[in-house]
């Protein structure tokens, strides 16, 4: 689905990201493991064209990734906010019309998903009215909304509480299940541990540690994913 | 291209949708209509009529206090009469004592009222009258002068008309001096308005982290386009309710107090039969003819005259597409400048660093206004209306004086010249420092952010 050929990307005399290569199986739950400050968000915003490497490529589908490719992603990135005086409903139309939906078709699935949720009587409201969990929510609706092929969500359940992580956590494994391929940002290893498919731990730049969950913790027996990730970082 | 109509849709309508829009599209008309009606509805208002008793001890005022519209003077022997007289009649006002003379000439006189101090009008009509009484006396006893002969002296007809040689046409000064200033504060004050509407659009983006997802779909320089255009037609549209709702006010304060303006209309145009009278009195002339003019106060309707006839000599349509030129480009560049300030700062108090050096062209360009006044095709106007950073609100002021038409060329094109320039380097700084947080940025980082 995706493949990130030896991407590097430094902001002065820093270097985020060193020669970093990955490749993301259509259909899987991929983690995106690593400390803070490791580069896994530049990594991210160079998937979604937001910033542009300094050397590497990516190929999208099988072709090097453009522009149009974007629009096949959803992206909800770690710091998330909305436009405070906006009305819910309007803006999450707002948004999926930026992504190439048309307005009815916006309309209509946001009902559904807003019912789904049971966040629709708020579809009139201020989003500054709404609390922080319920913006969330929004926000994942925002994303999820165009049926992208790619999903990347990074640190999804920041911010949540247990019963709202939770359904996300189902709606995440729902949509592998309708074919979305989604790549999952996190230092919450139980949770990557529950979800992923394939794992890639970077840390200072480089791509430590990376291959099907099932291998590595083949290689590592007896140990949680917490505690391999805790002696890889130490190394 | 589709989506950056969308960014402009909504930049547009949140705007317009908000009751401030609207509050203000409705002050501004509001105000000018008062400033329009006021004068008019207070010089029509019927004063309430006074009553001054005069006591003259001095024996040099005796007979001579002229009663007018709205004060009937009355005689009294005696200041202790008059003093009853006061405390026991309700319709009258105040008393004029001048006491017995020391000298030759009398030093004091008084105005004595109870409880309530008499009115403006009151105290300056007899302030008036009574140099007036005492200066004919003195002309008459002194000079052998009648006050005929003083009004006679005193009051000449001659004015100062500054004109074209070649068209013989009035330059009308005044006029265009206030329409100039009006023009270039207009385009000052929106140009910053919505300029900082821009900054702070740009700013609620990044403070609020909405800005990252929405770089997913549009691309920062059409997100940044997005909102200064949505933001620019947002102050067309407060322009074009200005101008709407500023004559239907106008007209309606004119409909409902139709009574009024008639009134105030008659009175000018008695006025103005009689100061037209004026241009063929000579001296020969019968001097009450001339006493009765001076009363009229033909100097006030006589300037009335010039700004009506100021007014219509002045090239409206071209003031007004200049005006939306200026503002529009004007706009554009700072607005895009703007839009750049906003994406390096986090908060409020660090955008202070960015603005101001953003502020100075054009408060420099309000600042030296009084000089361009002074000299509108002087070498400071000229500087000033043609760089790029000062034009719009030069340009202007110096637009109704008349300026040579290679230099409103050279002006315009350096505008559309720069403009772009600004939006480039506006936007090139946008892109990268809009998702760039906790740091504080210098401006050596700008350069570096301009020049990669």
């Amino acid at each position: 689905m995706l493949s990130i050929n030896n991407i590097s990307k430094s902001f002065g005399s820093f270097q985020a990201l060193d020669g970093i290569n990955l490749h993301v199986r259509r259909g899987t739950v991929f983690g995106l493991l690593g400390p803070n400050g490791a580069g896994k968000t530049t990594l991210i915003r160079i998937v979604n064209h937001i910033i542009a490497p300094d050397s590497g490529t990516l190929v999208f589908d099988g072709h090097p990734m453009t522009d149009t490719d974007v629009m096949q992603i959803g992206y909800l990135p770690e710091e998330r906010g909305l436009y405070k005086k906006m009305r819910v409903g309007e803006q999450a139309v707002y948004l999926a019309r930026l992504k190439g939906l048309d307005k009815t078709t916006a309309e209509q699935r946001l009902h559904q998903w807003f019912d789904r949720l049971e966040i629709n009587d708020w579809w009139n409201r201020r989003v500054e009215e709404l609390s922080k969990g319920m913006q969330q929510k929004v926000q994942f609706v925002v994303t999820v909304l165009h049926n992208p092929q790619l999903l990347i969500f990074d640190e999804p359940f920041s911010g949540f509480d247990p019963v709202n992580a939770d359904l996300l956590k189902r709606e995440i494994l729902n949509l592998k299940q309708q074919g979305s391929t989604i790549i999952f940002s996190t230092h919450n290893m139980p949770s990557a541990e529950e979800l992923c498919d394939d794992i890639a731990l970077i840390n200072h730049a480089h791509v430590v540690l990376s291959g099907p969950l099932a291998d590595i913790k083949a290689q590592n027996p007896g140990k949680d994913l917490d505690r391999i990730f805790i002696d890889t970082v130490k190394q | 291209m589709n989506k950056i109509l969308l960014v402009i849709q909504r930049e547009y309508f949140t705007r317009v949708k908000k009751p401030s829009f609207w509050i203000l599209s409705l002050v501004v008309p509001i105000l000018l209509a008062g400033v329009y009606a006021i004068p008019i509805i207070l010089a029509a208002r019927p004063l309430e009529h006074a009553n001054v008793l005069v006591v003259d001890d001095s024996g040099l005022f005796q007979g001579q206090f002229r009663s007018g519209r709205d004060i009937t003077y009355h005689e009294a022997g005696s200041i202790d009469y008059a003093r009853r007289q006061l405390e026991q009649t309700d319709t009258l006002d105040a008393i004029v004592y001048i006491p017995a003379r020391e000298t030759t000439l009398p030093r004091d006189a008084y105005l004595y009222y109870r409880t309530d101090a008499p009115s403006m009008t009151v105290q300056s009509d007899v302030n008036s009258q009574l140099q007036e009484i005492l200066r004919n006396r003195i002309l008459l006893d002194v000079h052998g002068l009648t006050p005929d002969d003083y009004t006679m002296l005193t009051t000449t007809h001659i004015k100062l008309r500054t004109q074209d040689i070649e068209t013989g046409r009035d330059s009308f000064l005044q006029v265009k001096i206030a329409l100039g200033i009006i023009l270039a504060m207009l385009v000052f004050i929106a140009v910053f308005m919505f300029g900082s509407q821009v900054m702070r659009g740009v700013m609620e983006e990044k403070t609020s982290r909405i800005v990252e997802v929405i770089v997913c779909s549009v691309k920062p320089f059409q997100l940044m386009m997005g909102k200064v255009v949505g933001i620019g037609l947002v102050g067309l549209t407060q322009f074009a309710l200005w101008v709407i709702l500023s004559a239907v006010a106008v007209t309606g304060v004119q409909l409902t107090n139709a009574d009024l303006f008639e009134q105030v209309a008659q009175r000018n145009n008695r006025t103005e039969i009689a100061s037209k009278g004026s241009e063929a009195t000579t001296q020969y002339q019968t001097a009450q003819y001339q006493a009765e003019q001076y009363q009229a106060g033909e100097g006030i309707d006589n300037s009335l005259q010039d700004l009506i006839q100021g007014l219509t000599d002045i090239n409206y349509g071209l003031i007004i597409l200049l005006f939306i030129f200026y503002f529009v480009f004007g706009y554009l560049l700072y607005a895009s400048l703007f839009a750049a300030a906003g994406s390096l700062v986090d908060n409020d108090t660090d955008s202070q660093q960015f603005t101001l050096p953003l502020t100075i062209p054009l408060l420099l360009s309000i600042l030296l206004m009084p000089a361009m006044i002074n000299e509108p095709s002087g070498s400071i106007s000229v500087w000033l209306s043609i760089i790029p950073f000062t034009s719009p609100a030069a340009m202007l002021l110096r637009i109704p004086f008349g300026v040579p038409v290679w230099q409103v060329v050279l002006s315009m094109l350096l505008l559309l010249a720069t403009f772009p320039l600004c939006i480039w380097a506006a936007a090139k700084i946008y892109r990268s420092a809009i998702l760039r947080y906790g740091q504080k940025t210098t401006w050596r980082d700008v350069w570096h952010l301009i020049k990669r």
